[in-house]
């Protein structure tokens, strides 16, 4: 008996790429592809709500929040006008992920530059 | 019992090494372990294939995939913007720029190069397929040095149910829902398998629990034909 559990981790062990993702990435990709395909409001405002799904759900299953997704979300804030969400979501990024203090710190100085 | 254990053993060991050649992951990207990057900016992949939009259907799959292997990916779409302000417009003049400024643009440990080699839609009256090549080059923003490669091919098969309907009304009947099934195949699903295939053979992470303990994990062993 032992025996076949032990070869059940074994083939557990070879199911490559971690059986239970590291992370909760939700409809990311579906709803970013519709989005590139035709940017509209509304289009846009399904991948904002995927996002905050990312935000939501990775709370919930007590996940880190993925790569890159505040610093997405924030950027998208930026762009819409509301500076001060934006940036809350872009120094959460660097918080949780420091590797990325060089892009956090550039797309602050493209929404300087933008402002002049 | 012990018996039944070794056989399932051997016999998944066949299943597994297959009749390609193997090579430890270590073996394969032995620079990977030394170098240990962290950040990766995936570019705008080259599309050799001729779907249109294959670029598009890949770029939005391939995050998902490289962080749940352990890596810090940078959003793609913020990317694709700042590269624009740096006047880069399309992978072709990308491919040009010294690997090293991708350090500067965005402080990335690595680079990820994707080419699209296919992605081909067929299908014969009663059978459909996509078929998905792609290869992957991720280069030290340190060294100029290409880390890893790998490229893989999926294939997805589209065909119609074989419906209840005999002879020649059932035949045609199949050979609809065939080619309506192969040219409506939800692109993004298949997308992320091609990626998930090929990621198997990337060394994990630091985010990932195997980070750096993957070193002897076998994968099937490719030539990169870039490399002279």
């Amino acid at each position: 008996m032992k025996n076949i559990i032990g070869s059940f981790f074994f083939l557990f062990l070879l199911s490559g790429c971690a059986p239970q993702p590291l992370f909760y990435w939700g409809d990311y990709s579906e709803t970013l592809y519709d989005y590139k395909k035709s940017p509209d409001e509304k289009t846009l405002d399904a991948h904002m709500k995927s996002l905050q799904d990312i935000f939501d759900q990775s709370a919930k299953l007590n996940k880190r929040v993925p790569p890159g997704a505040c610093a997405e979300y924030g950027y998208l804030l930026i762009k819409e006008g509301k500076d001060q969400d934006g940036l809350m979501y872009l120094d959460k990024e660097q918080a949780l992920y420091p590797e990325s203090a060089v892009f956090i710190q550039r797309i602050k100085d493209e929404m300087q530059r933008g402002k002049k | 019992m012990k018996k039944l254990f070794v056989l399932s053993v051997t016999v998944m060991a066949i299943a597994f090494v297959g009749c390609n050649p193997q090579i430890t992951k270590q073996e394969f990207a032995p620079k990977m372990y030394s170098e240990h990057p962290l950040s990766i900016v995936v570019l705008p992949p080259i599309n050799n294939s001729t779907a249109a939009d294959a670029k598009e259907y890949y770029t939005t799959t391939i995050a998902e995939p490289l962080t749940n292997c352990g890596y810090y990916v940078f959003p793609l779409e913020v990317v694709n913007d700042i590269l624009k302000q740096e006047g880069l417009f399309d992978t072709e003049t990308m491919m040009n720029v010294p690997v090293q400024k991708f350090r500067e643009f965005f402080g990335a440990d690595a680079v990820l190069f994707v080419t699209i080699e296919k992605w081909n839609t067929s299908y014969l009256i009663t059978s459909g397929s996509v078929t998905v090549t792609i290869r992957c080059e991720l280069k030290s923003t340190v060294t100029g040095e290409v880390l890893w490669f790998y490229d893989d091919t999926v294939t997805v098969d589209t065909s119609g149910d074989s419906g209840g309907a005999g002879g020649w009304a059932g035949l045609i009947a199949k050979a609809v829902t065939t080619a309506i099934k192969t040219a409506a195949t939800q692109y993004v699903p298949l997308a992320r398998k091609a990626n998930e295939k090929i990621l198997l053979a990337i060394p994990y992470g630091k985010y990932h629990g195997s980070y750096n303990a993957d070193g002897q994990m076998k994968i099937e062993k490719k030539t990169n034909p870039d490399k002279k």
